[in-house]
């Protein structure tokens, strides 16, 4: 049996997903589409139930790509029940999208969630009439705990294939025209559900006009189309789908005189005094500053402890597995393999799991809970700036700690525009695997003032993010900004469990990536530092020694032109966190002995260059591989790649040029 | 007559007519923002988006939107 979960944004959805399925889900994407796809399985009495969580949504138009799946799903798919899950304190908002289920011909459950908090404002639902009005079951539920989940599981069971019989009525004109088209699509063109095709196409639908043009006589069909829109449009002196709307939502009001007792005035909740300080123009920033202070503070206290043991045990382990091969006399270049390349390689990248996992635990705790839809209002105004709105503003702060899950994140704006806008500029928010850099040439050359000189380079990367949001927003992404509409979710206690698996889900992606993406690129390394055979690994006579010094050239003009620099940045491509480690294996010396290798190839200003370098150029593989994930095509990750570089080589060069000119050098 | 924009905190109107594309109006729409509908403006600063009330839930709407949502006063 196979059952899919629809519902608007916020509605407990993916709360009553995780209360049935437990830890048996599956995450990824719709074939072809970056909408994330979660799949899982319960069983009852023995039988099978597969469920579907689709994407939430407010309504089944072309609007979007998640209403797009959800409404492809439910007509392709057939899933035997859709659970529509309801927020009863929203109930009128929410039933709109039930009209359009039941519109679909699905075989609608409605799961009313929130009870709790509909009987706090004073709603009285009574649940037999609504079920009575709708010609669907309805089931009570409080999908954070067990409370009508035995009941909602026998409706599933129990479910008989007899269709809701109360048809909605569109009002006579319109449901006149409504049946001829049917009755012409039944006749003219072979479709499933020729009624609800009917109803897409006066409704002007985007994506069943492409549909139904590219079938036999399809043509024919929309030319009919054309012609009662033009004629229902002048009947009621606004546009047909307006009408339509209306009519569904005068249905759903109708149902809810006869079956919701609603308090004539409205009570102020406590949702609403929060906000009142929460958004106010006094406390907002602070309170927000605050909130992501916090964020990083117990991200990277909480991890630290994690990542010193994950690092230390990769260190005995390769120490261990080493020693090992050497005894039973395994070949030296193997060794090398499994040392350098695998342990050191795929190591370095484990190190982030934890940071990553616990960032996402919290941003997904401060998300539940309703706070960052107030954070992205607070940040309108300055994203505005970049031609972006307030939501892209949580990519940007995750790129701090790591650009892979800010691309990851990018996906919760909805135009893609915007999404693509956000993926060029966020790796320029300096990412944690960067500050080790940082710290060891500002221990290098700026003693006296460490923390201003790596303070500025984090707001170099945000100026240059600025200056290139505005450049794109010129040329590369002509037109007006997307229109911002966003629901404020009223406040709720997040629960745990929901944001542990949205945390484990994470941390299980980059892992997958790390290990594959990050795996092949350590092969690659490995084997051009190695060969040809018998060199010192890394050494001058290797194959990166001899790319580094056909490309130190280009390097020349920002004032770090040795063969040795060339091969770390190199290596700064496939992880940045192995920078200061090439830089040691490059001049044969450990990590404490760098710095006064570095103060000789270096001078302070060519060594501030170099940071800006470090900061802007080509973002680390499993950044691009993740672009090329959420993009859907190799495009985008190669412009990333170029104009990153491309920038980081100009703000460099004048960097060190400028210097030079005003006597620094 | 007037734009949301201009609408003062506290005050409850009543939209008038969504003068903007299809697609942003669809999605209003969605969201239980159509024609007649009664809303109330929650926070309104002079720059930025505003916070408002529709039916049970609250919108935030970029400035730019609310300046194309054209609204009456409601006289209780």
């Amino acid at each position: 049996m196979k059952i899919a979960l629809a519902g608007n944004p916020n509605c407990g959805k993916t709360t009553l997903f995780n209360n049935l399925t437990g830890m048996k889900q599956h995450v990824g994407n719709w074939p072809g589409k970056t909408v994330e796809k979660k799949e899982g399985l319960f069983k009852h009495k023995g039988k099978k139930i597969d469920v579907i969580d689709l994407p939430g949504t407010y309504s089944l138009t072309a609007y979007s790509i998640e209403e797009i799946v959800a409404r492809d799903y439910i007509v392709e798919e057939k899933p035997d029940v859709v659970i529509n899950i309801i927020d009863a304190s929203n109930i009128e908002r929410n039933l709109y999208l039930t009209v359009q289920l039941i519109e679909l011909g699905a075989n609608v459950i409605l799961a009313l969630n929130m009870n709790k908090y509909a009987n706090k404002k004073g709603l009285k639902i009574d649940s037999e009439k609504l079920s009575q009005l709708l010609g669907i079951p309805v089931v009570m539920i409080e999908a954070i705990d067990e409370t009508g989940k035995k009941a909602l599981i026998d409706s599933i069971i129990q479910f008989n294939q007899k269709k809701s019989t109360n048809k909605l009525k569109y009002g006579n004109e319109i449901e006149e025209h409504l049946e001829q088209m049917t009755e012409m699509i039944k006749s003219e063109i072979d479709v499933r559900k020729p009624d609800w095709i009917a109803l897409k196409l006066l409704e002007k639908d985007k994506q069943i006009i492409d549909k139904v043009s590219k079938l036999k006589n399809g043509k024919k069909v929309l030319f009919k189309a054309k012609q009662m829109q033009n004629h229902l449009d002048e009947i009621f002196g606004e546009d047909v789908d307006a009408a339509i709307a209306d009519a569904r939502y005068g249905f759903i009001a109708g149902l809810l005189k006869e079956s919701v007792r609603k308090p004539s005035i409205d009570k102020m909740t406590r949702s609403e005094n929060i906000d009142k300080v929460v958004t106010s123009k006094i406390f907002g920033i602070p309170l927000f500053l605050l909130a992501m202070y916090l964020l990083f503070q117990i991200t990277f206290t909480v991890s630290a402890p994690i990542v010193d043991w994950i690092d230390r045990s990769i260190g005995s382990l390769a120490e261990l597995s080493m020693g090992f091969l050497g005894s039973i006399g395994a070949p030296a270049w193997f060794i090398s393999l499994v040392g350098d390349g695998i342990f050191g390689g795929v190591g370095s990248v484990l190190v982030f799991v934890p940071i990553i996992m616990i960032m996402f635990l919290i941003i997904s705790l401060m998300e539940d809970s309703g706070y960052m839809a107030r954070a992205a209002f607070i940040m309108d105004k300055v994203m505005h700036k970049i031609g972006l709105h307030g939501k892209a503003f949580i990519p940007f702060l995750l790129g701090f700690g790591c650009t892979v899950p800010s691309i990851m994140a990018t996906r919760t704006l909805e135009s893609k525009k915007d999404r693509i806008m956000t993926m060029l500029l966020s790796p320029m928010m300096s990412c944690g695997a960067r500050l080790p850099v940082y710290v060891l040439f500002t221990a290098a050359f700026f003693v006296k003032n460490e923390a201003e000189i790596i303070f500025s380079i984090y707001v170099l990367g945000i100026i240059m993010a600025v200056i290139m949001g505005l450049i794109f927003k010129k040329f590369l992404f002509k037109g007006t900004s997307s229109p911002f509409v966003m629901e404020l979710p009223p406040y709720r206690l997040p629960t745990l469990k929901g944001s542990l698996i949205h945390m484990w889900e994470r941390g299980k992606l980059f892992m997958i990536k790390a290990g594959t993406v990050i795996f092949g690129a350590v092969l690659v390394i490995w084997f051009l530092s190695s060969i040809p055979f018998g060199v010192e690994y890394g050494s001058e006579a290797s194959a990166v020694g001899m790319i580094g010094k056909v490309v130190a050239p280009v390097f020349e003009p920002l004032g770090f032109g040795n063969w040795q620099t060339s091969v770390s940045l190199f290596f700064g491509i496939i992880a940045k966190e192995v920078i200061v480690g090439s830089f040691g294996t490059l001049y044969g010396v450990g990590e404490e002995g760098l710095i006064p290798v570095l103060q000789e190839i270096f001078t302070p200003l060519s060594a501030y260059a170099f940071l800006a370098l470090i900061l802007i150029y080509t973002p680390c593989l499993v950044v691009l591989a993740t672009i090329k994930r959420e993009t859907n095509s190799w495009k985008w990750p190669a412009f990333t790649a170029v104009y990153l570089f491309a920038l980081g080589w100009i703000v460099a060069f004048i960097i060190y040029q400028g210097g030079l000119l005003l006597g620094l050098g | 007559m007037m734009p949301l924009a201009m609408v003062q905190e506290g005050e409850i109107v009543s939209v008038h007519y969504v003068d903007c594309g299809m697609g942003l109006k669809r999605r209003l729409c969605d969201l239980g923002l159509y024609d007649n509908t009664k809303i109330k403006v929650v926070k309104n600063d002079i720059s930025g988006p505003i916070i408002i009330t529709v039916k049970d839930s609250k919108l935030v709407i970029g400035r730019g939107q609310a300046n194309k949502i054209l609204v009456e006063e409601v006289q209780e």
